[in-house]
Parts: structure tokens; C-alpha cells; sequence
């Protein structure tokens, strides 16, 4: 449908407003919540993923189409079945380590994530792993997703996971890490599950999580 | 320096390596290798975080930074600029202090209680934030001026490392001379990207406001310096990991026609412009050498494209490197041969012709193993040499 093509542009071209309202008529037009996901914001997200990927496209556009397709979730979000994201993609609890307060990479791929179609619990910075641990299971966490931009703090990731060993719940969470000095080698040597350099690559990852 | 035999012998190789091998002064040194000539050995510039300072004052027995720079052979000095004499930044009751540019900030410490412990200063609130017209941005009280600093001493203090140093006018972190820096710690990060991609009458406001403060401030600092000025160091990050932050069209839109202007005053003085950006900026290398700019400072070599070799093979006949070395991988997960071989790495390939200068692509973090700060300045030594 025409429409979904023209949110998914939306999104993609970061146009939050006009996302926003198309999300309404959308919904007044009896199409579901689940489909305007689909077809409209994720479809959006993906184009811009690939331009990225290209060098196409940079990280302000990635900023403002994720704060575009916020705007349609917001709207989506009540008309949505109960844990509906959880159910289709699963849910992501992502946080800065503790230590670390540097939050723009971290809120690029929570953007992503949410309009990637993930349930996303975002516990801000400087997170101790107790809080990381805490919050995977009351949310009942596919994938704990864990930021730092220092070298210096991104060993708290490590204690994150020892933490993650020490309660039991290892095996049953994949723990995707990512920031400016984290890349596969340092991903190894700590035992988590996938490194991504960039949001649209966090995302992809996610996916393959979930699967 | 302390004079205790278990000193001297952690002092020995270096010593050893640099009564060898050094036939000229570090200044002779430096401007040859910037000028595209091959010097004694390749130049040693030095940035580390006080925590790393500390451990080699303590571990070479160095009672002063001068006498640890001077032992380490390390051929450039800073200066940081004026001394600021402007209105007192004011203090609020939630812990945060204001910068230059009214920007509040708060420190906070990372690796509490491990030996890698450190601080940073954090923005914690930034002043045009939630403003929405060009018209609220003028009328901005903050707007920082080229009278708040005394320039009096300038001369003298930059005058004190001649003639043996070569000296970098860097001033300090948080009044560095740049653009897109400034922005985003006067209009947060986020909302700086979104005002990039949408709102070009407020980055244009923004960025003129910064751009014509230092267009004031610069040809007063360099004025004051008297010829005592070597090179001058501007510092703006549009590099991530895999790529610009930015478009290039971007940045020729918004940063190119300032980022020229900030070269060629420098160059009015006679002085030479070194730029820091992190991440990968191939893209945007041509450009920069297009404005003028003499050396290209971090080379980091995690991110794509910014590796040593492929940057002084495609650009090294017109742009001067320093940097390359790893902060991020070999320096803090490395082993000290592992350091030693990053260090020939970028000797063996950036070497040859001058054009090149030894350092770190940022400050040596406090995460990294003593033993690879060690390995560094000697490898500097051992590898850096022309023969």
C-alpha cells in the first residue's frame, strides 16, 4: 500500500511530524498495529541501514530517522497487544556500564532496536551489573545489550557478564556489546555473544539473536 | 631526577638508545620532519592522562613532568594558551561548575576503586539545549569573548622551550579551537546531529558565534606569542569508528570555509597547523589538505581506513602525521611485544621522507599495563631512527 511506503520514507527520511500523523490516519484506516511496524517503520529503518552501510548515509540521519520512528511507536504503542514487541522480536534491556555516562551511541541503537520492531528497556548510564541483572529478568530478557565509549570502562562489561555467570542466567540471554572501543577481538575475550560496530549493524545483529 | 642505581638502570636503555642516536635538537628535529625532511630519528610527541603521568614520574624516578619529557626524549611542548582572566565560572549547588562557554559540568570518576581509576569532566547540562530559534541563540548571554583572556605572558612562557623544544599551542581541552565540538557541548550531542540534519539556520548560528569568537582569539594568542609558536593544534572529532560522522557534504557545508580561515591565520604568523580529529576521516583528508593543514594528529588505527601505511602512501607528500599508535587494542590488551611491534609498524612505513611524528592516537589510558608505557618510549627510540 502506498501509504505504509510513504511512512516507511518518513522514517527514513527522519520526518517526525509527518510519521507521526500518517501513523494516526494509518491506524483510523483500520490497518494494524503490527503491519504499520512491519511494512511502514521497520521497512523505513531498513532503507536508511542500508544507505549507512553504503555511506549514504551518516549518524544524523540515523538520529533523526530513529526519533521518527519513535514517534509512530508512540503512537502504535496503545493500540498494540499486550508484550506484542516482545512476542514478535523479543526485548532488549540496554544500558551504559557502570562507570561510563556517554549515552548517544547507546540511544542511536535503543532507537534502532525499538523500530527495528524489539521490546527495548533502556536503563540509562552508568549501570551496575546488579541493575543489568535485575532488570534482564524481570523483563524476562532475550538479549542484554551493553555500551561504553572509554576503554577504561568497558571492562565493566566483563563484570556485567561474571555477573550474568554468577546468578545462572548465561546461557539463557545473549549479550550483544558495542561503543568506539569495543571490536570482535575484545567481544572474545570477554566472552559475549556479538560485537556490532554501528546501530544499523546492532540491529542486524539482534535479529540473529532472535531467530 | 632521582639518582638510586634501581632508577638509572629503568633509565638505562633509553639513555643508551638516545646518546646514540640523537644529532640534533628537538626543535631542529621536529621542524625537519614537518617540513618533509628526514631528521636524526622520527619526533616524539607525547599525550597521556595524568594517572599515566604519575606512574612514569614514579617508575623513571622524575621529581618534575619537565624532567620526565626530557628524559623521555619527547621533542614537543604545550601550550596551552592565555591565561583567563574573565568573570569567575560560577559554581551551582548540584556539584557542577560552568565552562568558557557557560556549558555546566561534573566530574565523574570511572574504575572507582580499581587500579585503572580516572576522572573526566562530563557536560551535565548544555545552555542552548532546548532553544528553538536563531533569535533565542543571539541573545545568549554565554557567548564567550576574545577579552576574557591576558595574553602577557604568552611570549615568555612558550619563549622558555626555545630554542631546544618545538611548541604546540593546543590550548586546553575545553577551549580548543573547533566548531562542531563547541556545539555540541553548547547544544548537546543529540540535538546538535538532529540541528545537522534539519535545522541548518541554528547549526549556521551556532557555529558562527564559535567561529567568530576564535577568529578573534587566535590572531591575539598568536600575535602575543611573538614568533615563539611553532605549530598550532585545533582539535575537532568527525570521525567515528567505521567512517565520518558526517557526510562530506556536509562538512563542506557547514565546517570547510572556517576550518580554512583557522589554517590560514595561523599561517599569517608563520605558523604551522596541526588538527586532531579521532576516528576515520579519509573521506574528508583531501579537503583538509586543500585548506592548508600541515599535520594530521590520532591516525587512529582501529578505525577503517586510518591505517599509517595507506595514510602516509596516499597522502603523505602533502599532510605531516602524528599518531597511529593504539590506545584502545595494543596499548591497554596488548603485550609489551605487541607494542613494540606497532611501534616499527609506523616507523617502517611513515618514516621515510620526515613527514612524520611518534605519538599516541590520544592520551595513553589509564587501563593500559605499565610495562606497554614502557615498550613505547623505548621502542620510540629504537625503531624511530634513520640510518
Amino acid at each position: 500500500m502506498t501509504t505504509l511506503k510513504d511512512l516507511a520514507a518518513y522514517v527514513e527520511q527522519g520526518k517526525s511530524s509527518e510519521a507521526k500523523t500518517l501513523t494516526q490516519k494509518l491506524l483510523g484506516e483500520n490497518i494494524s498495529a503490527d503491519t504499520i511496524i512491519t511494512e511502514g517503520v521497520i521497512a523505513g529503518l531498513n532503507v536508511l541501514g542500508k544507505k549507512f552501510e553504503k555511506f549514504e548515509a551518516f549518524v544524523p540521519e540515523l538520529i533523526t530517522a530513529g526519533l521518527a520512528a519513535q514517534e509512530a511507536l508512540k503512537v502504535l504503542r496503545p493500540k498494540m497487544t499486550q508484550k506484542a514487541l516482545h512476542k514478535i522480536s523479543g526485548t532488549v534491556v540496554i544500558g551504559t556500564v557502570e562507570g561510563d555516562v556517554h549515552d548517544v551511541g547507546k540511544n542511536i541503537v535503543a532507537m534502532m532496536l525499538q523500530g527495528g520492531g524489539f521490546e527495548v528497556v533502556d536503563l540509562g548510564v552508568d549501570v551496575p551489573p546488579a541493575k543489568f541483572i535485575k532488570e534482564a529478568k524481570y523483563h524476562e530478557a532475550d538479549i542484554l545489550a551493553l555500551s561504553a565509549l572509554y576503554s577504561p570502562t568497558r571492562l565493566a562489561m566483563k563484570d556485567t557478564l561474571q555477573a550474568l555467570i554468577d546468578e545462572g542466567m548465561r546461557d539463557n540471554i545473549k549479550v550483544m556489546i558495542g561503543g568506539a572501543p569495543i571490536d570482535q577481538d575484545f567481544c572474545d575475550l570477554i566472552g559475549a555473544d556479538g560485537y556490532a560496530p554501528d546501530a544499523p549493524a546492532g540491529l542486524a545483529l539482534a535479529k540473529t539473536f532472535v531467530k | 631526577m632521582k639518582e638510586d642505581q634501581v632508577y638509572k638502570d629503568r633509565r638505562y636503555k633509553i639513555d643508551e638508545l638516545r646518546a646514540k642516536n640523537e644529532k640534533m635538537t628537538a626543535r631542529e628535529r621536529t621542524i625537519k620532519a614537518i617540513n618533509f625532511e628526514e631528521p636524526d630519528r622520527v619526533p616524539i610527541d607525547n599525550w597521556m592522562v595524568p594517572e599515566i603521568k604519575k606512574r612514569c614520574l614514579e617508575y623513571w624516578g622524575c621529581e618534575s613532568e619537565e624532567e620526565l619529557l626530557a628524559f623521555l626524549g619527547v621533542d614537543i611542548r604545550d601550550n596551552f594558551g592565555p591565561s583567563y582572566v574573565g568573570q569567575e565560572f560560577k559554581k551551582f549547588d548540584d556539584g557542577t561548575v560552568a565552562d568558557l562557554w557557560g556549558v555546566r559540568r561534573r566530574i565523574v570518576t570511572y574504575g572507582k576503586g580499581t587500579p585503572h581509576e580516572g576522572v573526566f569532566k562530563e557536560v551535565a547540562w548544555s545552555p542552548l539545549e532546548h532553544m528553538t530559534t536563531v533569535e533565542e541563540i543571539d541573545a545568549y548571554k554565554g557567548w564567550p569573548s576574545a577579552d576574557w583572556w591576558d595574553y602577557s605572558k604568552m611570549k615568555e612562557e612558550c619563549a622558555y622551550w626555545h630554542p631546544e623544544y618545538f611548541v604546540l599551542n593546543k590550548g586546553d581541552r575545553l577551549d580548543r579551537t573547533a566548531q562542531l565540538k563547541p556545539m555540541m557541548y553548547l547544544r548537546g550531542i543529540q540535538q546538535t546531529y538532529v540541528d545537522l540534519a534539519q535545522n541548518p539556520d541554528i547549526v549556521e548560528c551556532i557555529r558562527d558565534h564559535i567561529v567568530n569568537y576564535f577568529l578573534e582569539y587566535n590572531p591575539k594568542v598568536f600575535k602575543a606569542a611573538g614568533g615563539e609558536v611553532d605549530m598550532f593544534m585545533m582539535g575537532d572529532d568527525m570521525g567515528g569508528q567505521r567512517g565520518p560522522l558526517l557526510s562530506l557534504e556536509m562538512w563542506r557545508r557547514y565546517f570547510k570555509k572556517a576550518f580554512r580561515k583557522y589554517c590560514e591565520i595561523a599561517h599569517s604568523f608563520g605558523i604551522k597547523v596541526m588538527y586532531h580529529t579521532c576516528g576515520d576521516v579519509y573521506m574528508l583528508i583531501p579537503d583538509f589538505i586543500e585548506c592548508g593543514l600541515d599535520c594530521l594528529q590520532s591516525c587512529q588505527p582501529e578505525a577503517t581506513n586510518m591505517d599509517i601505511k595507506k595514510l602516509k602512501k596516499e597522502f603523505g607528500k602533502d599532510l605531516s602525521f602524528q599518531g597511529g599508535m593504539s590506545i584502545q587494542q595494543v596499548l591497554p590488551l596488548g603485550s609489551p611485544e605487541d607494542v613494540k611491534k606497532m611501534v616499527k609498524y609506523a616507523a617502517d612505513n611513515a618514516r621515510e621522507g620526515g613527514g612524520y611524528i611518534f605519538g599516541t592516537a590520544h592520551n595513553i589510558q589509564a587501563d593500559t599495563p605499565f610495562e606497554n608505557v614502557v615498550a613505547l618510549f623505548e621502542a620510540y627510540h629504537e625503531y624511530g631512527v634513520y640510518s
